[in-house]
């Protein structure tokens, strides 16, 4: 069988999205420990805050981007001072239910601000070009050029900065990292702001490849995990890994398998996963 | 309509619930298990028991082939046993798995159901309703046939109470607490915790395939996009606030979340954000879990002691 590069593009579009989405989420575990439902219902909003600069306010799709980070990124802050702070010593079952009603309030607070239809982004009409068989658009290759940028941009933060360093360092051991002097609650703050921020920008990229809906992230949800899963809990690279290889597997998958089942390759690739490497493609998982 | 009317339907609906949430306490209050996927069981046991009570669509716009037409009873009690059965199918392989990681894989494969749902039509008439189900002895009621429907399934809330109150308390259910304690105890008695996870896997699922059938037979027509995960996830906030490992508990909690959701009927549609007002009372459920979760982690009527579980390792 010849892969159909149409295909690969696709998937290749859907895996940037998954690997940043799950970066966020795998740095968020690193450090709190607990699987935050509430991260899919993250993305929505920020999709959301910059879908309203775009075409309600009418600024320029770059601004609004901008915009929708910069919220998400303060917001995570400001819910975990509200809501998250307040469990930080209870058992993260308990935390993964405290963020169930996390993720109830978003969803319905976006449901109740900007109505339950879907919206698109105001974008400049522009002809999809084609290179070699392949049609690709604008936004398709922008998803592609910023994931690739900002996983290059963790990954130097993450070995080169002390901030970085401290944080693998607490994903790793946290004890261990509180003792030799790491400042673990101002940890608990960058991983948010930088959590936050990614889940802002992967809810816009989310919302330029398809629509903005109220349950767009939670949708996503699923694919999500699977790659933290697959690329095992709490390792960033993993999660990159696992995130390109569902994407690419689940439009690939399409030659083979009636299209509507493709968003079963990532639970099948889930539980593969699991049952043969629980620590992650790497064998690096933090738990 | 009548306010008895209105109570009624919603003491229906909360009923439906409390079976739901009956079933969540034995996988998660009795034994510690994460199951996400109580969705996807509530919806084998609607579909299964439509199928076989509802003739095969007929007609040139007909895409499902199949259909039985067997008595209701045959249909309720085969979607009890078929959501057991897939209740187990899905442990088979995630029930060994820690916490989250199940949570997770249960969530997924309620998704993957659903997904199954929409898409085989020939089955289920996939995302189309599906219609036509009949209810028990419709013609034969002389009364209002909600009152007829409320007795009949607050009866059978009652006996899976006492039921599952029962198991809870036996041999069978001391070993399914000593799995939520710590699960090496019991294996080093002895006990082959992998299979009673297993069985209260199975056991916890069928009881919500009982809703399932429970719900179909009320309301007419059933599609796919009412077995979203949010019924899980309502569920779950439904057991935590009436307090887990509680059956009581689960049932009050069922019935909190259902009035909660539900207390809109009965005000006048013109308040001021009439609009947002079922978007304002999901908010309302995520912060009354919230704060129950804060100010009283073992639910309304739940065990302090129970709060270990979970926290052992």
């Amino acid at each position: 069988m010849v892969l159909d590069p149409q295909l690969v593009w696709n998937g290749l579009v859907v895996g940037s999205i998954i690997s940043v989405s799950a970066l966020g989420l795998t740095l968020i575990f690193g450090i709190l420990n607990f699987i935050n439902i509430a991260y899919g219902d993250y993305m929505a909003a920020g999709a959301y805050v910059a879908w309203a600069v775009n075409a309600q306010a009418g600024l320029p799709i770059g601004v609004a981007i901008v915009a929708g980070i910069l919220v998400m990124s303060v917001g995570s802050v400001v819910l975990d001072k509200l809501v998250f702070q307040h469990f930080r010593t209870r058992s993260p079952i308990t935390l993964l239910i405290v963020s169930i009603g996390v993720a109830f309030f978003i969803r319905n607070l976006l449901r109740a601000i900007w109505g339950p239809s879907g919206h698109f982004y105001d974008l400049p009409m522009e002809a999809s070009p084609s290179f070699a068989g392949v049609r690709f658009s604008v936004e398709q290759v922008a998803i592609i050029v910023v994931s690739l940028l900002l996983l290059l941009g963790v990954y130097v933060m993450l070995r080169r900065t002390r901030i970085g360093i401290a944080m693998r360092a607490a994903s790793d051991d946290r004890m261990l990292s509180r003792i030799r002097g790491v400042d673990t609650e101002k940890l608990v703050l960058y991983v948010w702001l930088i959590g936050g921020a990614i889940a802002g920008l992967s809810g816009i990229m989310l919302g330029l490849d398809a629509q903005i809906r109220p349950n767009m992230g939670f949708t996503a949800l699923i694919a999500i995990f699977a790659a933290v899963i697959l690329g095992g809990i709490g390792d960033p690279k993993g999660a990159v890994a696992g995130g390109y290889f569902i994407g690419v597997a689940q439009e690939v998958s399409v030659a083979v398998i009636p299209s509507e089942y493709k968003f079963g390759v990532g639970l099948v690739a889930l539980i593969i996963g699991l049952l043969t490497r629980p620590d992650g493609l790497f064998g690096e998982a933090t738990r | 309509m009548a306010l008895v009317d209105l109570l009624l339907v919603v003491g229906i609906i909360a009923g439906v619930y409390s079976l739901l949430a009956i079933g969540m306490n034995m996988h998660w209050g009795d034994t510690g298990l994460l199951n996400f996927a109580h969705a996807g069981f509530f919806a084998v046991g609607a579909y299964t028991s439509a199928i076989l009570t509802t003739p095969p669509a007929t007609g040139s716009l007909a895409t499902r082939v199949v259909g039985f037409d067997l008595p209701i009873v045959v249909g309720l009690l085969a979607g009890t046993v078929l959501a057991g059965l897939v209740g187990v199918l899905i442990a088979l392989p995630s029930v060994r798995l820690e916490g989250d990681y199940l949570a997770i894989v249960t969530l997924s494969a309620a998704e993957l159901i659903r997904l199954l749902i929409h898409n085989e039509a020939w089955l289920t008439t996939g995302a189309q309703t599906l219609k036509n189900i009949p209810r028990p002895l419709d013609a034969t009621i002389p009364f209002s046939y909600d009152l007829f429907y409320f007795v009949l399934v607050w009866a059978l809330v009652g006996v899976c109470y006492l039921l599952f109150e029962r198991l809870s308390s036996s041999p069978f259910g001391r070993v399914l607490h000593a799995i939520r304690e710590n699960d090496d105890v019991p294996l080093a008695l002895g006990k082959n915790t992998y299979v009673f996870k297993l069985k209260s896997f199975g056991i916890g699922a069928a009881i919500a395939g009982l809703a399932g059938g429970l719900w179909a037979h009320y309301v007419y027509a059933i599609s796919s996009i009412m077995f979203l995960p949010s019924i899980t996830f309502l569920i779950w906030a439904a057991v935590i606030i009436g307090g887990a490992g509680s059956y009581t508990g689960a049932i009050l909690g069922a019935s909190v979340i259902v009035f909660l959701r539900q207390i809109t009927r009965f005000i006048p549609g013109d308040v001021p954000f009439g609009d947002q007002l079922s978007y304002i009372r999901l908010m309302v459920v995520g912060v009354v879990l919230i704060l129950v979760l804060y100010y009283r982690p073992q639910g309304l009527l739940g065990d302090a002691e129970r709060l270990q579980a979970g926290t052992s390792e």
